[in-house]
């Protein structure tokens, strides 16, 4: 009897103990010696920084080492001469770059567009959004050039995926577009 | 005991007309009494040691090594050398119970009990050092392997820096249990005379319910010497695995194959040093004088001579090796201990561990109480002067001389060993006050074998059991004592004009059984003379005593043992 009270003292007071961890905040530390860290991480919250964040944007019309601006303009115009610019990717490459560009594209733009470019992505299924054209659609005449465009700078509904994709990737997700289209028109 | 052979060589051990009754009482006495002003006076000093060493152990962990003394070069200075010495310090306990034990020696009973206690306490001074050199003490416990969350991480067992953890807490932990098995009988004997409940539940405690039967004291001493046996080769490992943390390193003056042996020598020298110096304080003070003899004091001066002897052989032999070897490196060690910055470090050690036990060879010197006082106190400076040469020689100055340096301790170096010195008192001066510091169940086995008197009648050709003066060892023959109550009687009134005599018609007579060491046979003999009540009982004094004594002629003394005035006066109180 003696030690069976003893047992549950000990479990009530296991018990007590692991009730102060709380799943809503993060865990007690044992010394967090270097937990906090003393530089500054990227997306740190600072107080003495213009937004309170560490991530600053760069000052504009600067041009950091391995990239180039999109010499094309954000309108009607500039879509229309981006339409006839080539894809500079190398074309003894084009499976594997064809290969990367499916990869990119069944996670950025099968959402909306469909896997098969038809424009019957699974959130238009749903009908959480209207209006995705087919690849196929004659009235759009999409070329690599104009793909990598809307990519740079989204159109319309779409928003641009300059964020998520790197100047190669865009190419490669528009070659790979270019491909869907000829699928679908074939 | 007739087919006794002892050398007519051997001196007693014990000296004075002890019985097995005197040593009890030798021996609980300072346990039983109370603490004089002067054990105030030098616990107090020992307690501001304590704490002003806690204090800067405090602010050493709060504030960061860097509180030391201690640089990028000499990054171990003071907190090693005090480990190693208090380690070394340590090992003469086990040693002299031991080892000694291993070789039969006698006189290793009367000192056992206390040294044990020194290495107790020493190893524990020792033990903070590693503690508190950490950087992150708090992480301390990533040093012992024990599964964990971070992939099962385990400890590198090739560092004799975790030797050392495994090495020193096996030590103390089988020190402790020798130490508290020894320990065992002795306060058994403390509860038995315990008057008092408190110390009487205490020393119960403590005593394990040792009862003292033969099947007991047979499986005791099987403990005692198995322990010995495994505390024999721990000695002599513990300290090989401290002298390892130098001597598997590549530091010109550390890397040597003869430190374990000349470590251990080295740490029985200091460790006999301390015992010397604690035990000619304590037999002066606790009046131990006839135990702790000027034959031990010599004894011990004899294994200090012999291991300062070898100290001093290593010492050469590193002097000659370190020319002998044709490396720069190590010769120019050599060269700066002796000619170096801390030529005067070197000096000190080589003066006081290799000169100063030489004067022992002398007779006179070596039985003299406080010379060898003098030099126990001197052996131990060496000692913590050999380590700090060791260490600090050796790193400040090694093969780039573009990192030479200097070390000087601060404040907080010296605080926290001070703290440690201060910390050993506090507890060795508790120790002696509340545990039997000699071990009395021992000290009894050679009574009658090295005890002066017993030596003397056994000399003298007479038998040991006729010695029944002052009463401690009488044959009683329990029928007797009506007919002693008899013949006593015409004596009685003067006794009981004290104590007030007892109307049987008015008054109710008491259980006199109640009180310890009054049976019924006693008690009868008691209401024969007119003792009925506790009121009459607790009337008695000395004179009483005596005179009870020879009206019974039973039990002499017993009475004033028991105290019977003073139970009949708490069973009085008890009553009303």
């Amino acid at each position: 009897m003696k030690g069976f009270i003893k047992i549950v003292m000990i479990l009530a007071i296991i018990g007590l103990v692991s009730a102060c961890a709380d799943s809503n905040s993060p865990n007690y530390q044992y010394m967090p010696n270097m937990y906090e860290p003393v530089g500054y991480e990227t997306y740190q919250q600072v107080d003495f920084l213009p937004g309170g964040t560490e991530a600053m944007t760069p000052p504009e019309n600067t041009i950091h080492r391995g990239w180039l601006p999109y010499e094309f303009a954000n309108d009607l115009e500039g879509k229309e001469m981006a339409r006839m610019q080539p894809s500079p990717l190398d074309t003894l490459l084009m499976e594997a770059n064809l290969a990367k560009g499916k990869e990119l594209y069944t996670i950025y733009c099968g959402i909306c567009h469909g896997n098969l470019g038809k424009g019957q992505g699974t959130l238009v299924k749903r009908e959480k959004i209207l209006g995705v054209p087919s690849y196929a659609d004659a009235a759009r005449n999409i070329t690599v050039g104009s793909t990598y465009h809307t990519i740079y700078y989204g159109l319309n509904s779409m928003g641009s995926y300059a964020g998520q994709l790197d100047y190669e990737e865009r190419w490669q997700v528009s070659e790979y577009v270019m491909q869907l289209k000829q699928d679908l028109t074939k | 005991m007739a087919s006794h052979y002892e050398a007519p060589i051997r001196k007693p051990l014990v000296l004075g007309d002890k019985g097995y009754h005197d040593v009890s009482v030798d021996i609980a006495a300072p346990v039983e009494g109370r603490a004089n002003k002067q054990w105030w006076i030098v616990f107090s000093i020992a307690l501001a040691a304590l704490l002003w060493g806690v204090g800067a152990i405090i602010y050493t962990i709060s504030t960061g090594i860097g509180t030391w003394g201690l640089n990028k070069t000499v990054n171990w200075a003071w907190d090693i050398t005090n480990f190693v010495w208090w380690v070394g310090i340590g090992h003469a306990g086990t040693l002299i119970s031991a080892v000694l034990l291993l070789f039969r020696q006698k006189w290793r009973m009367a000192i056992n009990r206390s040294a044990e206690a020194m290495t107790i306490f020493s190893v524990i001074q020792a033990g903070l050092f590693p503690i508190i050199h950490m950087g992150r003490p708090w992480l301390a416990y990533w040093v012992v392997p024990i599964p964990n969350q971070f992939g099962s991480l385990w400890v590198n067992f090739n560092s004799p820096l975790l030797w050392d953890v495994f090495a020193i807490s096996t030590y103390l932990s089988v020190s402790l249990v020798f130490w508290w098995t020894g320990l065992l009988p002795d306060f058994g004997m403390i509860r038995d005379r315990a008057v008092k409940p408190f110390q009487k539940k205490i020393y119960g405690l403590v005593s394990f319910g040792w009862t003292g039967r033969a099947k007991d004291w047979q499986r005791f001493e099987e403990v005692s010497l198995v322990l010995a046996g495994l505390a024999t080769p721990l000695v002599l490992s513990v300290h090989t695995i401290v002298s390892f943390d130098f001597a598997t390193s590549v530091i010109p003056g550390w890397h040597t194959t003869i430190f374990p042996p000349y470590f251990v020598a080295g740490a029985i020298f200091s460790g006999f040093a301390m015992v010397q110096t604690l035990l000619i304080i304590m037999r002066k003070v606790s009046h131990l004088e006839d135990y702790i003899t000027v034959q031990h004091i010599e004894l011990m001066n004899i294994v200090i001579m012999i291991t300062g002897s070898i100290v001093g052989c290593a010492y050469i032999t590193e002097l000659f090796i370190a020319w002998y070897s044709g490396v720069e490196y190590e010769q120019y060690a050599f060269l700066n201990r002796a000619t170096g910055p801390y030529w005067w470090a070197y000096l000190l050690m080589m003066s006081c561990n290799v000169v100063s036990p030489q004067i022992m060879w002398f007779k006179k010197i070596r039985t003299s109480i406080v010379i060898s006082f003098i030099i126990s106190i001197v052996v131990n400076v060496g000692m913590w002067f050999e380590r700090f040469v060791i260490i600090v020689t050796s790193l400040h100055r090694d093969y780039l001389p573009s990192s030479w340096t200097m070390f000087s301790p601060t404040f907080v170096d010296i605080g926290i060993f001070i703290g440690t010195i201060g910390f050993f008192f506090v507890l060795f001066l508790l120790y002696s006050r509340t545990f039997p510091v000699i071990a009395q169940a021992e000290v009894k086995s050679i009574l009658k074998s090295s005890g002066s008197r017993f030596k003397a009648l056994r000399d003298a050709g007479k038998p040991l059991y006729t010695i029944s003066k002052n009463g401690i060892v009488r044959e009683t023959i329990i029928g007797n004592e009506e007919e002693a109550a008899v013949s006593a009687e015409p004596d009685k009134e003067s006794l009981l004009s004290t104590l007030g005599s007892f109307d049987s018609g008015t008054q109710e007579p008491d259980d006199l059984k109640k009180v310890k060491g009054i049976g019924p046979l006693m008690e009868k003999t008691l209401n024969k003379l007119g003792i009925f009540s506790f009121l009459q009982v607790s009337k008695m004094t000395q004179k009483e005593y005596d005179m009870l004594d020879a009206l019974t002629g039973a039990f002499p003394g017993r009475a004033q043992r028991d105290d019977w005035a003073g139970q009949a006066k708490m069973f009085l109180n008890n009553d009303k």
